[in-house]
């Protein structure tokens, strides 16, 4: 089945179509996957796919600006190029997108906690549960898994834990949020994992003036987690990757969730769901739900 | 050294007694977060299995948001205020080998020519017991690093999980003067099992990996950028290193404070005419490497690296620094 991935490959360097494909070849330990980079035809054969494929390589295509990329991308990666795409930060022609049929990949997160309840359902991360569809939106060559087991997708409330965050009290919430942002370490993984966090000099980063503190104390990191969920508004396209690298386990996701549902039901907006669509925030529309625009 | 047997109940009563004069601090497992060192308050949440904690005890020696001072200008009069040091004793429980082999790394650097007053505060006012691994991961390579998952390697103690008891070895007169009161006297037989135990339990660390002699006739390898392409510049791999001891000095409000920083960043050699001599992910990789397995060891005679696995366990799209260095072009 991976021969078919590697042929196109192959013929994609060959006919110098791409000057790049950015894949998953099999990590150190024999079992996780990792980002791989193949430039030559004879490199080809490291090329895998399969459920331990968790990565959105959609992170890389920055590194690579300018050059054609052939790019391995599940449906939910392939979300963010698009939204990649809508902010012109991409063109069109200089990625060529390798569209991979995706029943879900694994929580790489909990089996790195080592749960031990893990069962076969279990193993899907949390946001292939919520995924609607296996088939990647946009895609010049659709690699299709002939062992199809479809989206296992459990039709489940995509939502339910944010509602089930949002009848709390906003004392109580801060408190929840107090807890899991005592522990950030202002690593920064969150935003270097995130395809849509491209921004020439962050915010963060920032020194003159700072706008925030730098040390990782609960008043530094309640500001950078907060800027960091607000600023992905209408742009997040719940790949999960945040809450996947977070070395200390903050639930960033709930964070996301939120803002996307709020947006939902606001604007009836979909981040990465439309190419041809203007991104939310640089949109007018005469129907907005705010008074002040009209 | 003394040798003894203690019971869970023995060890979480001494502890609960302590609690008075003492902060005590441990690994405490929060679901689906991990491991973390948190005050204990009630022993009996401590978490002293088989899994790691995710940040090292690094964290409790050099704090991750340390202030230093902070002045004021009022009634046109400059002042300056130093932040005291805390002064509680305070006892670490379950603290891995390699953890400690870290702290005595960082000493070097610390507490030796140069003598940093936090750091050595930190140092005076601790006494660490450690816990030896039964269950190292295939991301562990201790052994490869001069180290050991069984010895004590700077602990003032160290139990040994064994059949529902722990095995005590006491190494320090701190340690002494904490635990000497509990536990019985292992028998001649018990030693000589244990001994066994002990040898055991070294095998079971299994990546085995030689870092090279000399790195720097390599440094201008291709075999950098390579292998450096995924990497995602971001600080997992350094924070979490129980050796790492990069600092930034930022003054924040009228105080200045030292926090983390990692080579890994963009910004960490960013120098105020724009220039930045480590560009690429290429130069920063190679900067980890180099002054873990290079750098350091011309300096200070050893590795910067006790092999706990961490940088490989927690990096967000597995970047192995033992296969690296140890597949290096030399």
């Amino acid at each position: 089945m991976i021969d078919e991935l590697k042929i196109k490959a192959r013929e994609l360097l060959k006919n110098k179509q791409v000057d790049l494909i950015i894949g998953y070849q099999r990590a150190s330990d024999g079992v996780l996957a990792m980002p791989c980079f193949v430039d030559r035809e004879e490199d080809v054969d490291k090329l895998i796919w399969d459920v331990y494929c968790v990565y959105n390589l959609a992170n890389y295509l920055k590194d690579y600006a300018g050059q054609k990329i052939g790019i391995i991308a599940k449906p939910c990666d392939v979300r963010s190029i698009v939204v990649l795409l809508q902010e012109n930060q991409l063109r069109r022609e200089n990625v060529y997108i390798i569209g991979v049929e995706c029943s879900g990949v694994i929580d790489e997160k909990r089996l790195r906690l080592g749960a031990k309840d893990i069962q076969e359902s279990a193993t899907f991360g949390v946001k292939c549960k919520s995924c609607k569809s296996s088939t990647p939106s946009i895609c010049d060559y659709l690699f299709k898994d002939k062992e199809k087991k479809g989206k296992i997708s459990e039709d489940k409330d995509e939502y339910e834990s944010v509602r089930k965050l949002e009848v709390r009290s906003s004392l109580e919430r801060l408190k929840f949020w107090e807890e899991e942002f005592s522990r950030c370490i202002r690593c920064y993984a969150c935003r270097q994992v995130c395809p849509m966090c491209y921004c020439p000099k962050c915010v963060a980063d920032q020194a003159m003036p700072a706008w925030f503190s730098k040390g990782a104390n609960l008043k530094g990191n309640l500001s950078w987690n907060l800027i960091r969920a607000i600023h992905l508004g209408g742009r997040c396209i719940d790949c999960g990757e945040c809450e996947r690298v977070c070395p200390v386990g903050i639930p960033l996701r709930e964070l996301n969730k939120k803002i996307e549902k709020d947006i939902k039901e606001l604007f009836k907006y979909e981040a990465g769901a439309n190419v041809e669509q203007k991104p939310l925030l640089a949109s007018f529309d005469k129907d907005d739900p705010g008074d002040w625009i009209k | 050294m003394i040798q003894k047997i203690v019971t869970k109940e023995e060890l979480y009563k001494l502890l609960n007694y302590l609690l008075q004069d003492f902060e005590v601090i441990g690994p405490k497992e929060l679901t689906n977060r991990g491991i973390f060192y948190e005050t204990i308050k009630n022993p009996q949440d401590l978490y002293l299995g088989e899994g790691f904690t995710t940040e090292p005890v690094k964290k409790l020696f050099l704090n991750p948001s340390e202030w230093f001072f902070k002045c004021q200008y009022k009634d046109s009069k400059n002042s300056l205020e130093e932040i005291a040091l805390t002064k509680t004793k305070r006892i670490i429980i379950g603290v891995r080998p390699c953890e400690t082999k870290g702290l005595e790394l960082l000493d070097k650097v610390y507490n030796s020519e140069y003598k940093d007053e936090f750091y050595v505060n930190n140092r005076n006012r601790t006494v660490i017991i450690g816990l030896s691994c039964a269950k190292p991961d295939r991301n562990c390579f201790c052994t490869s690093m001069g180290g050991s998952n069984v010895e004590s390697q700077g602990t003032d103690a160290i139990l040994f999980d064994r059949d529902g008891k722990f095995i005590l070895e006491i190494i320090t007169d701190k340690g002494k003067e904490i635990l000497g009161s509990i536990g019985n006297e292992p028998s001649e037989e018990e030693k000589k099992h244990w001994q066994q135990d002990k040898e055991k339990r070294k095998d079971l660390v299994k990546t085995k990996i030689k870092a090279p002699e000399d790195l720097d006739k390599v440094f201008e390898d291709p075999y950098w950028e390579q292998v450096s392409k995924s990497c995602l510049s971001c600080g997992i791999c350094t924070f979490l290193c129980p050796t790492c001891h990069c600092f930034d000095l930022v003054d924040e409000q009228r105080r200045r404070l030292r926090c983390y920083d990692g080579c890994a960043f963009v910004d960490f050699t960013l120098q105020a005419s724009g220039e930045n001599p480590r560009p690429t992910k290429k130069e920063r990789y190679r900067q980890r490497v180099f002054h873990k397995f290079d750098y350091f060891k011309k300096n200070f005679g050893e590795n910067l690296c006790v092999g706990c696995g961490r940088c490989i366990r927690y990096c967000p799209v597995k970047i192995d620094i033992s296969e690296i260095v140890d597949k290096a072009p030399v």
